[in-house]
């Protein structure tokens, strides 16, 4: 066992503390809206023209190729440097797995054309797989395409898509075989957002936003090319941008959780309770702040050792579900815990998250643990895999 | 960075596996076998250097680190092992004369843990033990019991017997600084990473075999997701172990709040899942025969042992981290 980081990494880290301090935008990101993707892009296309661009994908295909380790230097650097968080951005989708996803299952052209463009932030992509029938048992969907020629016709509606009005792409899962069931006789498709006979319906969240929407389908056309990886075969794509997603898709969650309690801990000895007292005088409150910083201390160990496990062996362990529901259960811990110290100002909100971050990391711990694959299917998840218990269904 | 045992630490933790298993396994608690390591295994754990492992090489020890004593106790753990193992190890640190601390290398005579208990002390593992070792953050002292009274008490965990000593005499070797209560954080964490991974591997196999309304209890998600939380709790607790042990080889200055919060994580996450196993298990589980209570009653004597939840979590809260 070793906890250095050899001399390549060091110095990795200390050109992008160096990058990151000289370039993170000096005004906070819009709360929402198109001002906000605007944001989104130009960061983007910022860190590509300095090469920061990528930081998972391999070299040939434009990315950085950096080994597991430096992706976690990356986005610790990220977090420690307040620099626009890869997790909250609306690119967040084709950098993290729509990308990926053409890389390992894509046509020569769709690579040529959808990485470079992802790359420079020019494409947004949003994610078509859950409908209002088909959440956690993704194989239920049936939105569906029916072959005319060298056209898919598409009818039916996604649900929960979030940033679908930002997005150029979309990842869409469809049933294109009627007789079909289940996992069998679906496709993938890189699906053009502005293709005529979509409509986008923005649903308002307890977060008082509306950036999750429905996406209904009505004849609409998609040439077969957007098809990635087999017609039929759209499962095992689905598999793969899982993959990508349960992978390394929390990192960023996982990384900032550590400078998140430094920032409880500091509100706690600032804010006064109602007598006047610091927070952090209360030996109930010091506890539990104790407790999340030795459990966000934890994560980041798993982390370490997870990733350095994969750089060294390449293959990816089963583990990204024991870490999901570690951290989602920690930052429900820590923002109920904020909330108890905030006292009056925790009921302050507008739905702006610049406003109120705290309240509105509260009401997004539930978002959390619910979407991405909920904490009861990755407790399924770990049961099967990692513990290879009888199967439950 | 490489955080999980690689290299001649498998090796070690093989060997120590194996010699473990063999020489003190758990169902010698069903036996009749008595608490406490007894002059015998101790005799023979000397032979094999393990009281030396983490001792400088200088001292006449293996030289070898933290990260290997960690590696054997979670064996010693993982059998329901006795405390006065590690104590050994610990005295063994402290003694500074060299004809004492090779009389504890070689298992020859033994050391017992002392705990203030308001104006006396309690002493656990003091069987057969010649000596108390008493320790804090601070430093450690070895006294000689041979002139202080002990009178036995009876214990809830049969794995250490437990008694009350009063007229502590004199210390006879002491030792300044934070060394000996870290091998003492990180033998004890170890440990109780072996009862949490142990109660987790029984429930797991009964859980597939045992049968309720015609299919495996393991198929019911009451339990499947219990199971799936005593995984992630002991993943935590195990990667943290890792990284602690480690800063504490590479002498790391935020070395002590790792162990911290080492310790910390292997007390709730051996709690929790001895706790669950025996839940898990149903009647057979609180049946005496099972292995389910010595793990619990194990567990809850380490969680009190170097560093108390209250202790860990006051000195954690404002603790500074490296990268
Ligand atoms: C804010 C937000 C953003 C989202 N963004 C996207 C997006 O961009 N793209 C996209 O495709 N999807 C997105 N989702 C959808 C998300 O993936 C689903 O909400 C999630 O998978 C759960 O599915 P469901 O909502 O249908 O709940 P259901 O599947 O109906 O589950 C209901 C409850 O039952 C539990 N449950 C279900 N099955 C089991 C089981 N087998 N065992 C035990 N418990 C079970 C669940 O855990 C949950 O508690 C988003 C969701 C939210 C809330």
């Amino acid at each position: 066992m070793d906890l250095r980081f050899s001399d390549e990494d060091r110095d990795f880290r200390a050109r992008a503390r160096q990058w990151l301090a000289a370039n993170v935008p000096s005004t906070p990101r819009p709360a929402g809206g198109h001002s906000a993707s605007q944001f989104d892009r130009d960061w983007q296309r910022k860190l590509y023209e300095h090469g920061w661009a990528g930081v998972a994908w391999p070299k040939e295909f434009g990315g950085m190729g950096l080994s597991g380790l430096q992706q976690v230097i990356w986005y610790e650097e990220l977090s420690r440097a307040h620099a626009p968080a890869a997790h909250v951005s609306t690119t967040y989708v084709a950098q993290m797995h729509a990308g990926p996803t053409v890389i390992a299952r894509g046509t020569e052209e769709q690579k040529a054309f959808h990485l470079p463009r992802i790359l420079s932030g020019e494409s947004l992509w949003c994610q078509g797989f859950s409908e209002p029938g088909a959440g956690s048992d993704l194989a239920a969907l049936r939105t569906s395409g029916r072959i005319e020629g060298d056209h898919l016709v598409v009818n039916g509606a996604k649900m929960w898509t979030t940033d679908a009005m930002y997005a150029d792409w979309m990842e869409l899962l469809i049933r294109t075989d009627p007789d079909s069931q289940r996992h069998k006789g679906l496709t993938w498709l890189a699906f053009d957002m502005k293709s005529p006979g979509i409509d986008i319906k923005p649903i308002r969240t307890m977060l008082m936003d509306d950036h999750v929407n429905m996406v209904f389908f009505d004849e609409v056309r998609v040439p077969l090319s957007a098809v990635v990886g087999e017609l039929g075969g759209g499962w095992s794509t689905a598999m793969a941008t899982l993959s990508f997603e349960r992978g390394l898709g929390f990192i960023a969650d996982q990384l900032e959780l550590f400078e998140k309690v430094g920032r409880a801990i500091e509100l706690a000895s600032e804010l006064k309770d109602a007598d006047g007292r610091p927070a952090i005088e209360d030996v109930e409150i010091a506890r539990r702040l104790a407790t999340i910083k030795a459990e966000t201390m934890a994560i980041r160990a798993m982390t370490l050792a997870d990733i350095a496990e994969t750089d060294r062996t390449g293959i990816p362990g089963p583990k990204g579900s024991m870490m999901k529901l570690k951290v989602t259960a920690t930052h429900k811990a820590l923002s109920r815990l904020v909330s108890d110290i905030l006292g009056w100002q925790f009921f302050e909100f507008d739905g702006n998250r610049n406003n109120n971050l705290w309240t509105h990391d509260f009401l997004w711990s539930w978002v959390f643990s619910i979407a991405g694959g909920s904490s009861e299917i990755q407790r399924e998840i770990t049961a099967d895999r990692v513990l290879e218990l009888p199967r439950s269904r | 960075m490489y955080l999980a045992p690689e290299g001649e630490e498998l090796e070690i933790a093989t060997a120590a596996a194996d010699f473990i298993a063999d020489a003190l396994p758990i169902a010698r608690l069903h036996e009749g076998g008595g608490s406490d390591m007894g002059a015998e295994l101790r005799a023979s754990l000397g032979e094999m250097g393990w009281f030396a492992l983490a001792l400088d090489e200088d001292r006449g020890g293996s030289g070898l680190s933290a990260v290997e004593h960690a590696l054997f106790f979670r064996e010693v753990g993982r059998q329901c092992g006795p405390l006065d193992i590690l104590v050994q190890a610990l005295g063994v640190q402290c003694a500074q004369d060299l004809t004492l601390r090779a009389e504890l290398v070689a298992g020859e005579s033994g050391v017992a843990l002392l705990m203030p208990d308001s104006d006396r002390h309690r002493l656990i593992g003091g069987t057969e033990a010649r000596y108390g070792l008493f320790v804090t953050p601070q430093g450690a002292a070895l006294h000689d019991l041979s002139v202080a009274k002990i009178e036995p008490r009876p214990a809830l965990d049969p794995a250490n017997s437990l008694a009350i000593v009063s007229g502590l005499g004199p210390a006879i070797a002491t030792r300044d600084g934070a060394q000996i209560w870290q091998l003492g954080q990180v033998g004890t964490a170890a440990m109780l990473l072996g009862l949490a991974e142990a109660a987790l591997d029984l429930i797991v196999e009964y859980a597939k075999v045992r049968e309720t309304f015609g299919k495996p209890i393991g198929a019911w998600q009451a339990v499947r997701h219990t199971c799936a939380d005593m995984a992630v709790s002991n993943e935590g607790a195990r990667s943290q172990l890792w990284y602690a042990a480690t800063a504490l080889k590479e002498a790391r200055g935020d070395a002590s709040a790792h162990l911290d919060a080492a310790k910390h994580l292997a007390n709730e996450a051996a709690q929790f899942a001895t706790d669950s196993n025996i839940q898990l298990h149903g009647g057979i589980g609180v049946t005496d025969e099972h292995d389910a209570h010595l793990l619990m009653k194990h567990a809850a004597l380490l969680a009190r042992l170097f560093g108390s939840r209250n202790d860990l979590l006051a000195r954690l809260l404002h603790a500074e981290l490296e990268d």
